[in-house]
């Protein structure tokens, strides 16, 4: 069954697309990480154009995040104060990454930058979590007890204490500076533009390790802003560059939940370190076929430059 | 017969008197009289190409046929060439591509250089060649190198082939004639194929001598909810983004009210 894609200006079988959201989901259902990351590159390696694909993930992850989000909020997990500082990073983050993107465009190279940027952050995270999902299959087989690796990130937190600007976070019981939390939402509001991430995956951990949120806040925060960051990045990709496929987004969101649902049931099945090893060897692999794109002789050394309005 | 003759006169003198420009006037020849199966194509949701049969009535019996569909607008694209800047790959240049036509393709009943002269396929604009004398191209980033347009001209004929937006056959199978006299083939369009209106036409060749013309017209538009996204994201850009959000939230939120803990973070 095909079906034709208005923005993107292609036709392409609509179980392809429902398999990819479904396929993605399952893993953030399995993982209980936002799929994002692993969404993008998959719909450009099916043939989406890479603004496209960016500017539709983001749009998918709006409705992606708010069915958790309305949750979270409804069981008090949502720091508002805290939601709103990293908010209001993103939101400039955002702005910012979609001009970087427009500009990137006009130059030709937004494909690169955004496979480069893909690899580092792909590398990074997939190698922190091996490395760090080994050491505990290790120790539960030596019999040790697992450690939290708060110890690093604790003092870090004693130091953004002593930064100006300090505000007291009433739901996550700290009293800290503002200024991290800001240059987190920044960041993130950055990447999603560039990547069509919804940024879970850096800011979470860096909720609990770094600024020393309890976890359960610190999801239910995150969930929170990134429903609204992810809502002005579709914005300014609206506005900007008219690369939102409203069709794409909701066929993937459809896939998405499906397949979010079977990874939730898996997930109950296996221990959360297996769970995380296998998302590294994914996150990982996926950085190896990433990294041989870019330094691989191309096929065609002479593609097309993306033009504005996306498809064509 | 002794009408063609006076044509062949007329375009003699006009030829040697007028130089080169316009001297074959396709439309003052015989009419190549033919039908389409269809003349217009809806890209709808489930669009994914389509296909039009011609039929037609050679005015010569025996003659040579050359079918060309163009788009009637000409492509704006920009190519980006890729090079290596230490050990990656990256586009290190770019090019404005204009003049091309956005769709080309030629079915004939036996190569073009055996049916008609370069300069007659030069001025008809048939072939490959014709394709990159209309092309014109500006360097937008980057340093040009002499072999630029070559290569960014046979990047672009590769990409349009891809795309099944280019092509040329000589095929008796793809452009079959009955008795010499009545010929049918297909056209097909493909996905990529986007609004417009595009042009069939068929030459008819004796002795490498325009003999016959016709012309189909054929129209794509997309219509429906295809037709209405693009219309409002293109023009209505800010209430399209506000659009997308809502609906991106309310089926979240819907969603999330079916699977109780669906979506995902």
């Amino acid at each position: 069954m095909e079906i034709y894609l208005p923005i993107a200006g292609m036709s392409i079988n609509f179980f392809v697309i429902l398999g990819a959201g479904g396929l993605v989901g399952f893993l953030s259902g399995l993982f209980g990480v936002g799929g994002g990351f692993l969404l993008t590159p998959l719909l450009m390696m099916i043939g989406i154009p890479p603004a496209v694909a960016a500017a539709s993930d983001s749009n998918q992850i709006v409705a992606g995040a708010s069915s958790g989000a309305f949750a979270h909020w409804r069981l008090g997990n949502v720091d508002f104060k805290m939601g709103l500082v990293i908010l209001i990073g993103g939101i400039a983050g955002g702005t910012i990454g979609v001009q970087f993107v427009k500009v990137l465009r006009a130059m030709g190279n937004f494909e690169f930058v955004m496979k480069v940027v893909y690899v580092i952050m792909l590398g990074l995270v997939g190698s922190a979590m091996f490395m760090e999902s080994w050491r505990t299959i290790r120790r539960s087989k030596s019999g040790g007890a697992a450690v939290s690796e708060e110890i690093g990130g604790a003092k870090l937190g004693q130091l953004f204490s002593v930064l100006p600007l300090k505000m007291h976070f009433h739901r996550s019981g700290l009293h800290t500076s503002a200024i991290f939390p800001f240059l987190i939402g920044v960041t993130v509001g950055i990447m999603a533009a560039l990547l069509g991430v919804g940024g879970g995956f850096i800011m979470v951990p860096a909720m609990i390790y770094i600024i020393g949120m309890p976890t359960i806040a610190a999801i239910g925060t995150d969930l929170f802003q990134i429903v609204l960051t992810s809502a002005n990045v579709t914005l300014q990709q609206a506005f900007v560059n008219k690369t939102v496929d409203l069709l794409l987004a909701l066929i993937l969101l459809g896939g998405s939940t499906i397949g979010a649902q079977f990874g939730a049931i898996a997930g109950r099945r296996l221990k959360g370190e297996q769970i995380r090893i296998l998302l590294a060897i994914i996150v990982l692999a996926l950085t190896v076929k990433l990294f041989f794109d870019l330094v691989l002789t191309p096929t065609d050394l002479v593609s097309l430059a993306p033009a504005k309005g996306g498809g064509h | 017969m002794k009408r063609c003759w006076t044509f062949f006169l007329i375009l003699g003198l006009v030829g040697l008197g007028g130089g080169r420009a316009q001297a074959i006037s396709p439309e003052a020849q015989e009419k190549v009289v033919t039908a389409a199966s269809k003349n217009l194509i809806e890209i709808g949701l489930s669009y994914r190409g389509d296909q039009i049969h011609f039929f037609g009535l050679n005015p010569v019996s025996g003659a040579d046929l050359i079918i060309r569909l163009t788009a009637e607008k000409s492509d704006e694209v920009k190519l980006s060439v890729k090079g290596r800047v230490g050990p990656f790959w990256m586009a290190v240049k770019q090019y404005d591509v204009t003049g091309a036509p956005f769709m080309y393709k030629i079915h004939s009943t036996r190569p073009i250089n055996e049916i008609i002269s370069p300069a007659v396929a030069q001025e008809l604009e048939l072939g490959y060649p014709a394709v990159r004398q209309r092309m014109n191209l500006k360097l937008a980033r980057g340093d040009a190198a002499p072999d630029d347009a070559e290569k960014v001209f046979k990047g672009l004929i590769k990409i349009k082939e891809k795309g099944n937006l280019y092509n040329i056959v000589a095929d008796p199978k793809r452009l079959e004639v009955a008795e010499g006299k009545l010929f049918k083939h297909f056209f097909r369009f493909p996905p990529a194929a986007s609004e417009g209106r595009y042009l069939v036409e068929s030459f008819a060749f004796t002795d490498g001598q325009l003999v016959g013309y016709g012309k189909d017209v054929i129209e794509i538009k997309k219509v429906g909810l295809e037709s209405w996204l693009t219309n409002i994201s293109q023009n209505y850009p800010v209430f399209f983004g506000i659009m997308a959000v809502l609906i991106a939230l309310g089926a979240g939120l819907l969603v999330g009210m079916i699977f109780k803990k669906g979506g995902h973070h």
